[in-house]
């Protein structure tokens, strides 16, 4: 920070704390958890299944924020929802599908995998994607 | 960033103007502009600007002159006490030590399989790789092991001031 060198992993867990804590804060989210439980690495969100119109058991959405490896370069990230009978998410990292960072995938089997489209987010601060990608969620979910 | 932009209504409905310049400011990767950080908080911007000077009375930031700009950045020696109480409240000394032997055995595992010895040097590897996939791949582990290396760095702290950093802790109920 303030004269000192940019530390990607520092930055890397002062996103994961902020989106925890902006998951917690959300009325959709019912608990969260760091996966893999001794790495921590990621966030898993427990969901309120009752919050989602067309969600089936045991929705959760699972996070990952690596910050860029310069200051000056973009992070990589992935909000990704699942439950019984689906996934998709919302990532912005390099990728073969869309052209540039941000997309939207969602499981298609016919697609042999994932159907993938262009998605632009709008911001690239932690807590406001968290918003941004439980408005989605909803909008996805109706 | 506009105040229309997805989640934004909610976010501003379920939170107070403070909590959403804390949530922005305590997540920044470089150091920005009371400006800046009022727009992503969708909050006025003498308020964010009050927000963010109790923020750094309180430790929470750290405030840099660049030019006559004030700029506002995390603090990361909060962030850091932040994180080790959270390991304190919910690990005793043994957890500790078992959680840093499940760290060091991860980090030991990506580098038997990588034949590298840091995350940095996994990352030049993937200059040589032949496949997008597969540098995609070894950039994500790499991410993954600075990461592992950062909380290794937390855990041992936190065992080796075990007794100072839990002396004046109450009792667990």
């Amino acid at each position: 920070m303030a004269g000192d060198e940019y530390d990607p992993a520092a930055a890397s867990h002062r996103a994961l704390q902020a989106i925890e804590t902006a998951l917690s804060r959300h009325p959709s989210v019912v608990a969260t958890e760091r996966f893999p439980e001794a790495v921590s690495t990621q966030i898993v969100a427990r969901l309120d299944v009752d919050a989602f119109t067309a969600a089936s058991g045991d929705p959760t959405l699972t996070v990952r924020w690596f910050a860029g490896e310069t200051q000056a370069a973009e992070p990589t990230v992935s909000f990704h929802y699942s439950d019984r009978a689906t996934d998709f998410g919302w990532h912005y990292e390099p990728n073969p599908h869309v052209d540039g960072r941000g997309h939207f995938q969602r499981a298609d089997e016919s697609a042999d995998g994932y159907a993938y489209q262009p998605y632009s987010f709008a911001s690239l601060e932690p807590a406001r994607v968290v918003w941004e990608v439980c408005s989605q969620l909803a909008a996805e979910l109706e | 960033m506009a105040s229309e932009s997805p989640g934004v209504t909610a976010w501003k409905e379920q939170t107070s103007a403070f909590d959403r310049v804390h949530s922005i400011a305590t997540g920044l990767d470089r150091p920005r502009p009371a400006p800046y950080i009022a727009s992503e908080a969708a909050v006025a911007e003498n308020t964010a600007r009050n927000h963010l000077g109790r923020l750094v009375e309180m430790n929470v930031l750290l405030a840099t002159d660049d030019n006559g700009t004030t700029l506002y950045e995390p603090d990361p020696l909060h962030t850091r006490l932040r994180t080790l109480r959270s390991l304190l409240a919910s690990h005793s000394h043994d957890e500790l030590l078992d959680l840093k032997a499940d760290l060091q055995a991860q980090i030991e595992t990506w580098q038997a399989e990588y034949d590298a010895a840091t995350p940095a040097a996994l990352r030049q590897s993937a200059a040589d790789s032949e496949t997008p996939a597969e540098t995609r791949a070894i950039r994500s582990t790499a991410n993954e092991w600075a990461l592992t290396a950062y909380r290794l760095g937390i855990v041992a702290d936190a065992i080796e001031n075990y007794a100072t950093y839990t002396s004046d802790l109450p009792a667990s109920a």
